[in-house]
């Protein structure tokens, strides 16, 4: 995306929020299409084609939930949730149809801007060519399958690596419990949530300097794990 | 439930009824009639204590044929030819009348008593809730209009490092604001019930560490020693609201201890349960403020860092929810420990793997 402007269409009721969401965004080089509701921006996403959406998850006219499966019925684009309310449960109701991640209001910009832009990397991320990822000491080779610590190799058994690997492919964003206990234990087992604590809780201990305050493998708490990496 | 409490009743008038006349068989050859009469009466009493004027009266009116058919002669036949077991009758009719009356005017008491009780409370939480509106949000909100303004009229004439600290009080002070909404909205849902637990297994450490993460501003002053052992068993919460009773209990330190002091999160099992404790070290509260430090809009009568007093009523409510205790104490040396406690269940088990990759 480096090059030509990413667009981004914001769907927020809210005017003094989409002023100060458009008056950020343009600073930072995004172009941006307001839609002021639910329907609108629906609309809104298929004729424009923007890059990603922003969508408000309190819009009067319609459920955001129901703007996310609109958009997925025929977009894959990235989609990040503005969620006013602090119930985890709406968030992963939204991050289940489909979006991508998440903010709560109030954020502060820099969280919303580093939501952005994993969104927006992870979106072009070619499909071929090696896909490493680096933080802190820690390396990961993702075709190669291996971590290395400052130099050393850590070796990580099979269910390790996947669960690190399912967390480098969403790098930045969150990954739902129920998506990670899919991708690495499989669909049977999409309750078993101690098998995550139990899992991430050896890869801290394998990949952060101090396992106990995680700077890169982050909890987020009743949702799931996001893995944040260097850009 | 009403009918369900009254069918109880009458199910006791009929068993606490054969239960005497059993009684009585067993008394009979020992005893005079008059005293079998007598442990009816105490089935009257008894229902009638328990239960409405209803239930009571029917256990007098059951025990009265009972009494007469089983026992006065001619047996097994209801004749009322003495004018004495009229005047039984008479008797156990009246000791239900009157032992109701007396137990619905006790019970009527008692609720009118809890009525005020209730209402006091309300009246005490309305007046601090006031008084806690009137400060800790009037405040921020004269900040962020006076920096606000500022910068909107001024913004120019500013140099470029105050405008920048105007533009962050602004910010900071919404964020506060935000903070003291969520907690009232929080506390009435909690007092309500409106909040459903979302139980399931999570990990104390994983908590602690994302508590931290979200306080890391507010304690970037102080020095956080984390304790956790590495082999706690994993507990059945809802965790993001345990992190919240957590991250409160952060919060209640960061905003009460000096900057460059210690604080200390630690997470042990003692017996059943696991108690999480944040520790600071220095300060003291008298013995009356350590029982009540937890209750709503009660903050410790020396301090002054601001806050609603939400936090720690929050903090028990939650813990409350899931079966725990909160509450504080004096540690050894110096020092209040706030401490929440946790039920430990078994947690189920999980595939060993034992293969590290080649």
């Amino acid at each position: 995306m480096t090059g030509a402007r990413a667009t981004i269409l914001v769907v927020e009721d809210e005017p003094e929020i989409r002023r100060f969401l458009r008056a950020t965004l343009d600073a930072e080089g995004y172009r941006v299409v307001e839609s002021p509701s639910g329907r609108r921006g629906s609309i809104d996403a298929a004729t424009h084609k923007p890059d990603m959406a922003i969508v408000d998850l309190g819009l009067p006219d319609m459920d955001g939930v129901e703007v996310i499966r609109r958009i997925r019925r025929w977009s894959g684009m990235p989609i990040v949730v503005l969620s006013a309310r602090a119930h985890e449960r709406s968030k992963i109701e939204a991050l289940d149809a489909g979006a991508d991640d998440y903010v709560t209001k109030p954020f502060p910009i820099g969280e919303l801007l580093a939501r952005i832009r994993a969104a927006l990397r992870h979106a072009v991320r070619p499909p071929s060519g090696r896909r490493t990822l680096a933080f802190d000491g820690a390396t990961i080779d993702l075709d190669a399958r291996n971590a290395m610590r400052d130099g050393v190799e850590v070796r990580l058994t099979p269910i390790e690596f996947r669960l690190l690997a399912a967390l480098a492919r969403h790098a930045g964003m969150v990954v739902t419990q129920r998506q990670l206990l899919e991708e690495v234990w499989g669909p049977t087992h999409r309750d078993d949530t101690h098998y995550l604590r139990i899992y991430m809780k050896q890869l801290r201990d394998k990949l952060e300097r101090d396992p106990l305050r995680p700077r890169h493998l982050l909890t987020e708490t009743g949702i799931g794990y996001r893995l944040v990496a260097d850009d | 439930m009403d009918w369900k409490r009254a069918w109880i009743g009458y199910a006791w008038a009929v068993a606490a009824t054969a239960l005497c006349s059993l009684a009585g068989m067993a008394m009979r050859p020992r005893f005079d009639l008059v005293n079998v009469a007598m442990v009816y009466v105490l089935a009257v009493v008894v229902v009638a204590l328990r239960f409405t004027r209803g239930p009571a009266i029917s256990t007098a009116v059951l025990s009265v044929l009972s009494f007469d058919v089983i026992f006065v002669p001619p047996q097994g036949a209801l004749t009322v030819d003495d004018v004495q077991y009229l005047l039984t009758f008479a008797i156990m009719l009246g000791v239900a009348l009157v032992i109701s009356r007396l137990t619905e005017d006790v019970r009527r008491r008692a609720r009118a008593q809890a009525d005020l009780a209730v209402e006091a409370e309300t009246e005490r939480i309305r007046s601090a809730l006031l008084a806690s509106i009137s400060h800790d949000l009037r405040t921020p909100l004269a900040v962020m209009a006076g920096a606000s303004s500022s910068l909107a009229e001024h913004g120019e004439k500013l140099r470029p490092e105050d405008r920048a600290a105007l533009a962050r009080s602004v910010f900071e002070q919404a964020r506060e604001m935000s903070g003291h909404v969520s907690k009232v909205l929080q506390m009435t849902r909690l007092e309500t019930g409106a909040i459903a637990l979302d139980r399931d297994w999570a990990s104390l450490g994983e908590i602690a560490g994302s508590a931290l993460h979200q306080l890391a501003e507010r304690l970037a002053e102080h020095r956080v020693i984390l304790e956790i052992p590495a082999d706690l068993p994993l507990v059945r919460v809802d965790a993001a609201l345990a992190e919240q009773a957590l991250a409160n209990l952060l919060e209640n330190a960061a905003r009460h201890t000096p900057a460059g002091t210690v604080v200390r999160l630690r997470a042990l099992r003692s017996g059943g349960e696991i108690v999480v404790s944040v520790e600071n070290f220095g300060g003291d509260l008298p013995d009356a403020d350590l029982e009540r430090i937890f209750a709503k809009f009660e903050r410790g009568e020396m301090e002054a860092g601001g806050g609603m007093g939400l936090g720690l009523a929050i903090c028990r409510a939650i813990v409350r929810l899931h079966g725990g205790r909160a509450w504080a104490e004096r540690i050894a040396g110096g020092g209040i420990a706030f401490r929440f406690s946790l039920p430990v269940e078994e947690a189920p088990g999980i595939p060993a793997e034992a293969a590290a990759l080649p």
